[in-house]
């Protein structure tokens, strides 16, 4: 290390810590990016040929390099030195991208940039400037903040995805958070997991008043109501008892799992409560035999990453420290690089289901290409969203899937949007439906 | 000053105004530097400029007409395929206009006739990809799997596989150029009306020009399509495994290998590079820095900084490998013999086998030029040096002596001879030095280096690739000449008689030492008083 070497090497070491309130604390990813563009390039052992090369939607939408992470970098590097000022196509570039990781993995390959810090960083200051979010996340805020759901209806209502046969326990270990696609959208999700655990024989609790669990408006940069509603929910939760919070949602699983720990500054492990996806957890209990997917499912079917549940959800550690000569830092750092993602789990699922054909597409796992729906890209940006699931429908339609399977409704929301009226058969899927179908 | 309207809106009527952008936003993207190859140094801080404006062609003819609309006004233009290239890809001059060629990424493969046709858009890794699943292979550049296959073998286009696939300019075959002026120029067979399976002819064969030993960066116009001749591959697939960063090519082992030897001397990774050519095997033979053993093995750059800085001098003195890879192209005998015979090569050189993975990190897919940067964050190939074998090794020693001056800010390296291999079976041999430093401390020493490893290169009279616009043309131009200089000026002022295709290049490095306070001192060679400011 630099201090062991001759002094000639020696170099004032800067504090800086994982905190995306001080844009400065990032001033060093931004400004040490070398457009290799494997932010953007399926990593290359991976790649499949010419027709699918990039896993960025942005950059690939807009084609501008300002549109990538390597012009997102210089562009937030001059942001936050004052050398360019903001603006409307300022905000574009920085909102019209769905935080999807892509660029964060990729860079991990080759530089260890902190590019989803960075991104993050960007726009709570475009929130602290004056200038952020966009329009449309101002009102989701503002619906949060009077009815607890992004959508603005009406809190009393949460619960209506709860039929007769349904019945969440009093106190349970388990406790799982529906959040507002599953709760007011996409019933049908929520309704299949709470069939897989009564299937499994697990009893299951739910938040004695669950509000929204703050995804837009942390992605969006309103860092600071994302962490009221953290706090709030973590200390419910606590309140509970229970030893493991379960989503369906794979936006909502990252919220838990990686962002209420960065908005407390602990770690995942301080949470004090464990956080599993729907397909981590039926994962183990088709491991243990207490779920049996015995009905066959014939079909062709394909599953698609959510990035909040594959490369963006490796558990949080909150790090302050030095850096000093060459960049390297002290106390040593276990960089978040998407190697813990949720992979295999969804797979193996799928597999042991009889009748199904897992066929992959070309981009899988951590090279996935993102719907395009999260982190408030959709309500700002449908345009783009629309595209970017149509996009990444190419692949589906080229596999000749029949069915399109997928671990978060915000996803499932925008394929199955976006396939209306092309007069494709493809279906799409939640995999809680798919492990649904299969139980006897 | 601003992009003129005028220029904007008849450039907006070429592309569209999806494809045009003069937003400062838009052009802030398209800076080179702070980070990047060859960036932070004086080069980039005095010479690169952002954009005017930005435009996104998709086709030659588009590209002919924003090329005709710059000549006729006066416009300078830059073309852009990927960015990597530090800042000698980057505007030199106020205004200029950015043509980025990402759009035109077509990509065809003629497997009859061993070749693909692509664009500049295209990069390596795909064109790989494609390639091996039709039993034939490329050179994915040391440049790396990212960069623009066009870009990089008008420039460079070589790595350890070029030991059996050669050099660059036998592999570029029919090539479109648009010229400075927006005339389209037709190379090889290109030129007849017929497809592009062969660089030499009937028509003119100007490719000598256009890259002549590592490229004019666009001085002389701007390459569209290109076709590249790939060669046989044996059928196997190569598997992709493992979750980023930790993923490699699994080798099917009766067919690839990679076999790492560690041999008593210099003298014997010499004459075991000579005899494996001689023996006409193996598709690569090669000895890298000692420092990307470290890379490879270092989980983070502070690990690479614990496992390098237990190396001394002694050790990376006595340390001698060479990595080959047996390919069984025709046949798993084929590659039995082979192996068969390294053997017997290893054996009469004293050269010992080391368990290696049957797999490939880098080199026949993912040449990973971008993880270079992990330790330090900056780095430059100073030189790249084609020579005979015997004279590649001294080379790197040479190089190695003349480092200890500039360190730091250079990276301790203990005097790494740096990479050297055979290039077209034994008959070159390659020598790549490369430098790292940290880009926060003072690194004018760097910028001085780097023409010192010019003079160092003159009065050894070592084979440099870095002459035209890598270097001061007027240093290094008389002594490779005596009138190299002289003929590539004529060169571009026949091509490009009123300079709009990337000023000031290729008399950049000369700009450069005039424009660079702390360059002056080295000035010991003569230039016009005229040079462009």
């Amino acid at each position: 290390m630099a201090e062991e070497l001759a002094v000639r090497y020696y170099k004032p070491r800067e504090n800086f810590k994982f905190d995306i309130t001080d844009a400065e604390n990032f001033v060093y990813d931004m400004s040490r990016c070398i457009k290799c563009k494997g932010c953007t390039w399926v990593e290359h052992t991976y790649m499949p040929g010419p027709k699918y090369m990039t896993r960025c939607p942005s950059a690939a939408r807009y084609e501008f390099d300002a549109y990538g992470a390597y012009g997102k970098m210089r562009i937030g590097h001059a942001l936050v030195e004052g050398k360019l000022g903001w603006s409307e196509k300022a905000l574009e570039v920085l909102y019209a991208c769905t935080l999807c990781g892509a660029c964060d993995v990729g860079c991990k390959r080759n530089l260890d940039l902190e590019i989803e810090l960075s991104l993050e960083s960007l726009r709570v200051k475009a929130v602290q400037d004056g200038v952020g979010p966009m329009p449309a996340h101002k009102k989701i805020a503002q619906n949060i903040a009077q009815t607890h759901n992004m959508y603005g209806a009406p809190h009393e209502k949460r619960t209506g995805w709860i039929t007769k046969e349904i019945a969440p326990a009093a106190r349970a270990e388990v406790l799982y958070f529906v959040g507002c696609a599953a709760s007011y959208k996409n019933q049908e999700i929520a309704r299949s997991t709470a069939k897989i655990l009564k299937a499994a024989g697990t009893d299951f609790m739910l938040m004695p008043d669950e509000w929204c669990c703050g995804n837009l408006i942390f992605s969006a940069g309103l860092y600071d109501q994302a962490k009221a509603l953290a706090q709030r929910n973590v200390e419910q939760v606590r309140k509970t008892g229970a030893k493991t919070v379960l989503l369906s949602c794979a936006e909502g699983y990252r919220m838990w799992k990686v962002d209420y720990p960065k908005l407390l500054n602990i770690s995942t492990d301080a949470l004090g409560f464990k956080v599993l996806h729907l397909v981590e957890y039926a994962d183990g209990l088709a491991k243990d035999g207490r779920l049996k997917m015995k009905k066959p499912v014939p079909t062709r079917l394909t599953y698609h990453d959510p990035c909040s549940l594959s490369r963006l959800s490796d558990p949080w550690t909150p790090f302050e420290g030095k850096r000093g000569w060459m960049g390297c830092v002290e106390p040593r750092l276990k960089r978040r690089r998407g190697e813990q993602g949720v992979y295999h789990q969804p797979r193996e699922l799928l597999k042991a289901i009889p009748g199904v054909n897992l066929v992959e597409m070309p981009r899988t796992r951590e090279n996935a290409f993102c719907c395009g729906a999260g982190r408030g890209a959709y309500e700002a940006f449908p345009d783009f969203s629309k595209w970017a699931a149509a996009h990444r429908l190419e692949e589906v339609k080229e596999i000749g899937a029949e069915t399109l399977v997928t671990a978060c409704p915000w996803c499932k929301s925008n394929f199955a949007y976006t396939l209306k009226g092309d007069g494709s058969a493809v279906q799409v899927r939640d995999i809680s439906e798919v492990i649904c179908a299969a139980l006897e | 000053m601003a992009f003129n309207k005028e220029i904007y809106k008849a450039l907006e009527a070429v592309v569209g105004s999806q494809y045009i952008s003069d937003d400062p936003v838009i052009c802030e993207g398209y800076r080179s530097g702070p980070g990047g190859y060859e960036c932070g140094l004086g080069y980039e801080r005095v010479m690169t400029r952002l954009p005017g404006c930005v435009i996104l062609p998709k086709t030659t003819e588009q590209v002919q007409r924003i090329v005709k609309i710059c000549y006729r006004n006066d416009i300078p233009y830059v073309p852009y395929s990927t960015g990597f290239y530090g800042p000698r890809s980057h505007p030199h001059v106020e205004d200029a206009l950015l043509i980025d060629l990402k759009r035109m990424n077509d990509f065809v493969l003629d497997e009859k006739h061993f070749y693909v046709e692509v664009g500049p858009g295209m990069i390596y890794s795909p064109i790989q990809e494609v390639c091996m699943k039709h039993g034939a292979y490329v050179i994915v550049g040391g440049g790396g799997a990212q960069a623009s296959a066009v870009a990089n073998l008008i420039g460079d286009g070589w790595s350890p596989l070029s030991h059996r696939i050669g050099l660059p300019h036998r592999r570029i075959l029919g090539t479109e150029l648009v010229m400075p002026d927006g005339e389209l120029l037709r190379l090889g067979s290109l030129a007849a009306g017929s497809d592009p399976f062969w660089g030499e002819g009937p028509g003119p064969d100007l490719r000598g020009l256009l890259r002549g030993y590592t490229g004019l960066r666009g001085c002389l116009g701007i390459v569209t399509r290109m076709a590249i001749k790939t060669m046989p591959f044996q059928p196997e697939p190569l598997v992709p495994s493992g979750i980023s960063p930790n993923t490699s090519l699994v080798l099917p082992e009766k067919r690839v290998k990679w076999i790492n030897f560690i041999v008593p001397s210099k003298e014997a990774q010499v004459k075991a590079m000579r005899e494996i050519g001689h023996a006409e095997i193996a598709g690569a033979v090669t000895k890298v820095p000692i420092f990307w053993r470290a890379i490879a093995r270092a989980e983070s750059k502070e690990e690479f900084w614990d496992i390098w800085s237990k190396e001394n001098e002694t050790s990376v003195a006595s340390f001698f490998i060479v990595r080959v890879l047996l390919i069984g192209y025709t046949s798993e005998e084929q590659m039995e013999y082979d192996e068969h015979v390294l053997m017997d090569i290893m054996q009469e050189v004293g050269g010992q086998a080391r368990p290696t993975k049957p797999s490939d990190e880098s080199w026949i897919k993912n040449a990973d030029s971008a993880g270079m940067w992990l330790m330090c964050g900056s780095y430059v190939s100073v030189d790249y040096v084609i020579e005979t074998l015997s004279m590649s090794s001294v080379h790197g020693s040479s190089y190695a002596e003349l480092k200890k001056k500039y360190t730091p800010p250079l990276m301790p390296d203990y005097a790494d001879p740096g990479w050297f291999q055979s290039f077209e079976l034994g008959h070159q041999g390659y020598s790549e030095f490369l430098v790292y430093w940290d880009a926060d401390d003072d690194t004018n020493p760097v910028d001085q280096f780097y023409v010192d490893t010019s003079k160092m290169n003159i009065q050894n009279r070592y084979y440099t690739s870095l002459l035209g616009p890598h270097q001061p043309l007027y240093l290094t131009g008389p002594n490779y000449g005596p009138n190299y200089h002289e003929f590539l000026l004529k060169v571009k002022n026949e091509f490009d008689p009123k300079w709009k295709s990337h000023p000031p290049v290729p008399l950049a490095h000369d700009v450069f030492v005039e424009r660079a306070p702390w360059m002056h001192y080295m000035k010991d060679w003569k230039s016009p008083d005229d040079l462009p400011k």
